[in-house]
């Protein structure tokens, strides 16, 4: 008798255990999901890519319609790879996109778009300055770079990526943007009177 | 599996609204615990391709994780550089810098007694070692007395360090003229990144009153400082007999620091220290140790990927050790660098600097540097050019050092590095450098006279190094770090140093019973370190490593050394440390650190391994309180000397009460 209350007490126990082993695991995996997410470098590049869809460069631009559209990065690259795992084998409007790592400006002036890397934060006056007025739709998530004259500033709030437009510069760049892409951005600088 | 796949459908919707998100949300959940399983997560390069497929709206909905998983800048660095991190250097619990190089496994750290230390890296360790180059925020602590470090006075607040890199091997084509077996920089946080105010008290048995504070705040729109103060007092070591011995001490420092970031990319410093010491001594009387340093350092960016930095800096040490001698050093320093790229494949840094030691000695009957007071110079110019064959890929590295000092004359340190990084996950990196260990005043400049047996005008016991000349190094090294998965980072650096012209104590010419400091000795090493960071689970990070050293030296054909090659480093051939950081509920931190060192050859010291764990526990978000045991293992154990004037560390706990506001 006493043989089996052992057994049945060792038994409801390993039954416990087993419980107690899965809801430890459940909890490690809910722990998990909500750390794992992805990277916001592989959220900014895809940002990047849409960014592309939504603009449209003026005609004399593209001289073939199956020219390459080029995203610059000026300074240190932060996406790893992510962003040439984003656009390979993408085309936008039947243009392919491809990814140019740039050192100088005049190797940025041939990209359309240009995502200006935070570690250009000290010469971001004088890349803008330069930049200004050509048909290159500039990206950067440095502080205030949309007040400083960059058409669209990443940025990231409570975890989730924003972006703000400056549509006076996309102007002076001769550029169109959707009024999709408009509508969802965090803020516009330079907005029309409606 | 049933009940994991609700499990996350559930979260997904309660999370998400729409199906393709919360397809997303059971992707990423179950992919990453899964596959941490089996041991093959890489990047998720999958999801960058499932990103790009979402709409704006989708995109703007998904969370991004603040942890970065990609790998540390050092992470492709052509050199065995290893990185403590301030967060890894309190959570064990260490107190003074000495200790927290004890968490990087490729340094030799042995503490000699209650306040020596020897520390090196590939070896030639000992309380004078000198081929290791220590900067603190920019400032090189050395003394042109031995070419080495009195670490007893190298303290930093070190809740307000950013970070420890430590580079074994030779580092000579930027770093200057000690660089030879590696560097420590010891880089403290700017300012804007400590502000408000922070109290810390303690005590224990080994160090025995401590308390630290700092206040941190902003004079202007872009102008931040801080100032800080502390004070410890520490218990004698113990004789072999487990007797005290007499060296107990006390240091105190204070100081401040401020930065101006007038505009993106700009930054100005200007530190100011000060500290006092003074340790106990049985006769003649206590050592006092004293200093004063003020740092000035602007970086302007100047374009794109260039910048410039100017950096002066004004260092005073002095030192008493009755009946020994006492020395006052001021050290004026000078330097600039400059970074630019140069066409779309090149990175051009090149820089000068001007050092200027002024250096007076008080002698005393027992030993004597001669002449007692010196001015020594040192002018250094270096240019490296960095190669990017392939773009994130394949880097090459060529430099050169061309430095002139007083006693060496002109000494060039030229290296080649490459770096291979194939993909993300991996770098495979080789190098050859020269590095020279120039002369300092007692290689050439020590007497001791001699015993008074003799008849007198008779040479010295020792003559000077009136002949001697720098220590050469070729170094040739190789190594590979990888990411198998993104919580684990795993590095290996093989290494084979051959040494020339390595210091002696030879025969001189005058007579049987006098010595002269020579070049007779040439040295070999090999070896390898091992290291690793593994965070483990968001709560739980190991890092740590094993490091294989073999050294051999020879005197050299014609040559002789009295103390056979032997005198110059006491080195362990196998030495491990591992740091646990666990992060229990309750904001309970448990952290322990394992530690072995290998015998040491001559004079022989038994090997040894012990442990140091802290628990710490913050009750409400502002206070910390935190007790921490170290040398947990033996009731007391050796690390350094001779068995007979040996000194031993004792086993000590001490508590801590820290008060952020």
């Amino acid at each position: 008798m006493e043989i089996l209350g052992d057994q049945k007490i060792a038994r409801l126990l390993t039954r416990r255990l087993w419980l107690l082993a899965l809801s430890l695991y459940a909890l490690m995996a809910v722990g998990e999901l909500s750390a794992q997410g992805f990277r916001e470098d592989q959220v900014k590049a895809a940002f990047i890519y849409n960014f592309a869809q939504f603009t449209e460069w003026p005609p004399d631009v593209f001289q073939q319609t199956n020219a390459p559209l080029f995203i610059g990065i000026l300074g240190t690259n932060p996406f790893g790879e992510a962003l040439e795992q984003t656009v390979r084998n993408e085309k936008v409007r039947g243009h392919p996109v491809l990814v140019k790592y740039c050192r100088t400006l005049a190797e940025a002036e041939k990209c359309h778009i240009v995502y200006i890397s935070s570690s250009e934060a000290g010469s971001i006056e004088e890349i803008v300055a330069d930049l200004k007025g050509k048909p290159i739709l500039t990206v950067s998530d440095i502080e205030n770079a949309a007040y400083r004259g960059v058409i669209i500033r990443l940025m990231t709030e409570r975890n989730r990526v924003r972006f703000r437009i400056n549509l006076e510069a996309a102007r002076a760049a001769r550029l169109t943007l959707s009024s999709k892409l408009v509508n969802l951005a965090h803020s516009i600088i330079g907005r029309e009177k409606q | 599996m049933t009940f994991l796949n609700k499990h996350f459908l559930w979260i997904g919707q309660r999370w998400n609204a729409g199906f393709r998100r919360t397809i997303l949300a059971i992707f990423i959940g179950l992919a990453a615990p899964q596959g941490r399983i089996c041991g093959q997560t890489n990047e998720p390069a999958q999801p960058t391709n499932e990103l790009k497929r979402l709409s704006l709206e989708e995109l703007m909905n998904i969370e991004v994780t603040t942890v970065s998983r990609r790998p540390e800048p050092w992470f492709t660095a052509p050199s065995a550089i290893q990185v403590l991190h301030g967060e890894d250097i309190l959570r064990s619990g260490a107190v003074l810098l000495p200790d927290a190089l004890r968490l990087a496994p490729n340094l030799q750290v042995a503490q000699v007694d209650s306040r020596q230390w020897a520390i090196s890296a590939r070896g030639f360790d000992n309380t004078l070692a000198n081929k290791l180059q220590v900067m603190i925020d920019g400032r090189t602590v050395y003394t042109p007395l031995f070419a080495g470090v009195f670490w007893e006075v190298q303290d930093v607040m070190l809740e307000d360090l950013d970070r420890i890199e430590v580079v074994s091997g030779p580092g000579g084509t930027l770093w200057g003229a000690n660089a030879v077996n590696g560097v420590i920089n010891v880089i403290s946080k700017i300012a804007k990144d400590t502000q408000g105010g922070l109290i810390s008290a303690g005590g224990g048995t080994f160090l025995q009153d401590y308390a630290a504070a700092r206040y941190g705040g902003m004079l202007s729109t872009n102008v931040y400082y801080r100032v800080y103060g502390k004070y410890f007092d520490h218990d004698n070591a113990l004789l072999p007999n487990g007797i005290d011995s007499t060296n107990s001490w006390r240091f105190g420092q204070g100081g401040f620091r401020l930065d101006w970031l007038p505009a993106q990319g700009d930054l100005a410093t200007i530190q100011f220290n000060v500290y006092g010491a003074s340790i106990e001594q049985p006769t003649p009387g206590n050592t006092t140790a004293n200093g004063q340093n003020l740092l000035g350092r602007w970086t302007h960016s100047t374009g794109i990927a260039s910048d410039l930095t100017l950096q002066f800096y004004w260092d005073r040490t002095y030192r008493d050790i009755p009946n020994s001698f006492t020395e006052d050093l001021n050290t004026y320093d000078l330097d600039f660098q400059h970074s630019f790229p140069a066409g779309a494949r090149q990175q051009i840094t090149w820089g000068g600097g001007y050092r200027l030691m002024v250096d007076h000695v008080k002698n005393s009957p027992g030993l004597a540097f001669l002449p007692p007071d010196r001015n020594l110079q040192l002018f250094s110019g270096f240019l490296q050019d960095e190669i990017f064959l392939v773009r994130d890929r394949l880097t090459v590295t060529f430099g050169t050092k061309l430095e002139h000092n007083d006693f060496s004359g002109f000494e060039v340190q030229p290296s080649s590095r490459i770096a291979w990084t194939p993909n993300e996950q991996q770098t495979i990196w080789g190098a050859i450098s020269r590095a020279v260990r120039s002369p300092s005043r007692i290689d050439t400049d020590l007497y001791f006279p001699n015993p008074s047996s003799l008849p007198p005008g008779a040479p010295p016991t020792i003559a000077g190094g009136p002949n001697f000349d720098s220590e050469k190094l070729l170094a040739y090294e190789l190594g590979y770090r990888i990411r198998p998965v993104p919580r684990l980072t795993l590095s290996l650096a093989g290494f084979y140093n051959n040494y020339d012209d390595i210091r002696s104590l030879s025969t001189n010419a005058l007579s049987n019973n006098s010595f002269v400091i020579a070049n007779a000795n040439r040295a070999e090493e090999w070896g390898a370190e091992l290291s690793g960071i593994w965070q483990a689970t968001d709560w739980w990070r190991l890092r740590g490593g094993y490091t294989f050293l073999h050294k051999q030296t020879y005197v050299k054909p014609g040559g002789s050394d009295l103390n056979r090659g032997r005198a110059e480093g006491n080195d362990p051939e196998h030495q491990f440390v591992l740091q646990s950081m666990l992060d229990l509920p309750g904001r309970v931190q448990f952290d322990v650190t394992l530690r072995y060192v290998d015998t040491l050859p001559a004079p022989n010291v038994p090997s040894y391994f012990t442990a140091d764990a802290r628990l710490g526990w913050q009750p409400i978000r502002n206070l910390e309180l935190s007790i921490v045991g170290q040398n947990l293992v033996d009731s007391q154990h050796a690390e350094f000397g001779s068995p007979v004037t040996r000194q031993e560390i004792p086993r000590s706990v001490f508590g801590k009460v820290t008060w952020r506001f």
